[in-house]
């Protein structure tokens, strides 16, 4: 009893905290479509509130003793019942495929404006932005809508076994190398190379399926399939051993072996680095740093994916470090990789939050045009309504970072809780991976405060 | 569980006889065997049980206080600061 009066006194505390967190980061500029205003309290003073918060909600969480009312959070929610009918898994490959179809037709053959092309909008908002939202809000449908999946199922399969120590890795390098072409080719701009890129793309893939077997190609290496699987565990519907389950959402994220090996590990810190990579490279201080670089004799061409590999290195190297240290402040005899697979998944509730905090603006403002340019896909109406978003918008950004934050760290005290017998042993392993999440913030908020500049070199 | 574990060499063990997980203090061994496999104890075992868990209590006790300390100097040194910049 006395525990849950403790529990409800310290979540009121939080909420205070963090309208006083939100109030002066909401002066931290827009997140979304890229529109950053300069803050009016000092940057270093924002980067610190931002840590704080971070810090202050890991010490609130540190309050909440009681394992069985950790484990009834988790555990709360219930099975949905699914019908049998084979129809909406029809009707969602159909929905899928005929998305793909739409996207290459009009992108080889549609209008040549990006703003009023609807493979540009269906891309970029409608998936990359809307669907992938809904994955982590409400559940990953692109299990079934994948329509490279649907088209895979009609074509034979080699079956040839798939490299078990190649893993994840694919998937990892796949993930950067899409980064990378998102960020130095004008993929959101024009049409016929966004439809050729997904040619290129779709050709890999199909091969891949034919060679190792469709199920699991797209278990292990293709990315895309993977960042939508991994956006599904954070969200309140997700899959059960028997058929759909409802849960708070996040909770899933502290389920022992949701993560196996390095390279999975690796695929979460390279999804969250890719979210800050995006806007790292339109910093001022990007163009600082890589300007006496190219000038001493760097090839521009080089820059972009050796910066990718050495943020992407160094965000994962500290977290190997981070877990390193934490194996040492728990004074604990399970491996590093095993304690590198408990903690990797909370991080996954950062990026989710991050990813929302970029897109939901950049969806709204251009959802109008998606449904104009639906509607006549292959007239150029020249132009396309947008959705003016309101002044405060900015701090819904800031609040998903926050919520996305408040998340992973409850769901990593549960996971603590669970890994280790002493409750005090589980808090203390959590002090690194707190640090280590206060870098992360600290660098994204960073990122949203500079002005955006062009990117140099390109 | 599945777990791997890395014991350094001369590093004092004590593994769980249920699940064989070593564990480098003895109290976290009775904690551990409490929690995960209640149903198997001996009377002895649940006795250090009860024991570790009430120094856990009371340890945890001290780790709020400390925590509400932080939190509380987390909380001035920035209103102090917001004062007056």
């Amino acid at each position: 009893m006395t525990t849950r009066r403790r529990v409800v006194g310290w979540l009121a505390g939080t909420l205070s905290l963090l309208l006083a967190a939100g109030t002066v980061s909401a002066h931290g500029g827009s997140l979304a479509g890229g529109g950053r205003e300069s803050i009016t309290v000092p940057t270093w003073l924002f980067l610190s509130t931002g840590g704080a918060a971070v810090g202050a909600s890991f010490l609130l969480a540190s309050f909440v003793t009681d394992r069985s009312f950790i484990e009834r959070i988790h555990d709360w929610g219930a099975p949905l019942s699914v019908s049998d009918s084979r129809l909406p898994v029809l009707g969602a490959r159909a929905v899928g495929l005929a998305g793909y179809v739409t996207v290459l037709g009009i992108g080889f053959f549609g209008p040549t404006t990006p703003q009023t092309n609807l493979a540009i909008l269906l891309v970029w908002v409608g998936w990359w932005a809307g669907l992938a939202m809904t994955t982590y809000l409400i559940g990953n449908t692109w299990r079934l809508l994948n329509p490279l999946d649907t088209i895979a199922l009609a074509l034979p399969s080699l079956e040839r076994d798939y490299p078990a120590r190649v893993g994840a890795w694919p998937s990892v390098v796949g993930l950067l190398a899409l980064i990378w072409l998102e960020v130095v080719s004008p993929l959101a701009d024009d049409p016929r190379l966004l439809a050729t890129a997904i040619v290129g793309y779709s050709v890999l893939t199909l091969s891949g399926a034919v060679v190792f077997g469709r199920e699991t190609w797209f278990a292990e290496a293709d990315p895309v399939e993977r960042v939508f699987r991994y956006y599904g565990r954070v969200a309140p519907i997700g899959r059960a051993d028997s058929g759909l389950r409802l849960r708070l959402p996040g909770m899933d994220l502290s389920t022992p072996r949701l993560v196996d090996g390095r390279d999975e590990v690796a695929f979460i810190v390279a999804l969250l680095w890719g979210t800050t990579f995006d806007g790292l490279v339109t910093t001022p201080a990007f163009t600082d740093l890589t300007t006496p670089l190219v000038e001493a004799g760097l090839p521009p061409q080089l820059l972009y994916p050796i910066a990718l590999a050495a943020g992407f290195g160094l965000f994962l190297g500290a977290y190997w470090l981070a877990v390193r240290l934490s194996r040492r402040a728990a004074d604990t005899y399970l491996d590093e990789t095993d304690l590198a697979e408990r903690f990797a998944p909370p991080l996954l509730a950062i990026a989710a939050g991050y990813h929302f905090a970029h897109y939901l603006g950049y969806f709204l403002v251009l959802a109008p045009a998606l449904w104009v340019t639906l509607l006549s896909p292959l007239s150029d109406p020249g132009a396309v309504p947008v959705y003016e978003p309101p002044g405060w918008f900015g701090s819904v950004g800031i609040a998903a970072v926050v919520v996305g934050h408040l998340v992973a760290i409850w769901v990593a005290h549960a996971a603590a809780y669970e890994t280790f017998p002493s409750r005090l042993q589980a808090v203390r392993s959590q002090y690194p991976f707190i640090a280590v999440m206060v870098f992360y913030t600290m660098t994204s908020l960073w990122v949203i405060t500079r002005p955006e500049v062009s990117l140099p070199y390109l | 569980m599945t777990d791997d574990y890395d014991v350094p060499e001369n590093a004092e063990a004590h593994e769980c006889r249920y699940c064989g997980r070593p564990f480098a203090r003895e109290e976290w061994l009775a904690l551990h065997r409490g929690l995960d496999h209640p149903a198997q104890l001996d009377d002895d075992e649940i006795a250090a049980f009860r024991a570790a868990h009430e120094a856990e209590e009371s340890a945890l006790g001290n780790f709020r206080l400390r925590a509400l300390g932080a939190l509380v100097v987390i909380y001035f040194c920035l209103l102090m600061i917001y004062a007056l910049v």
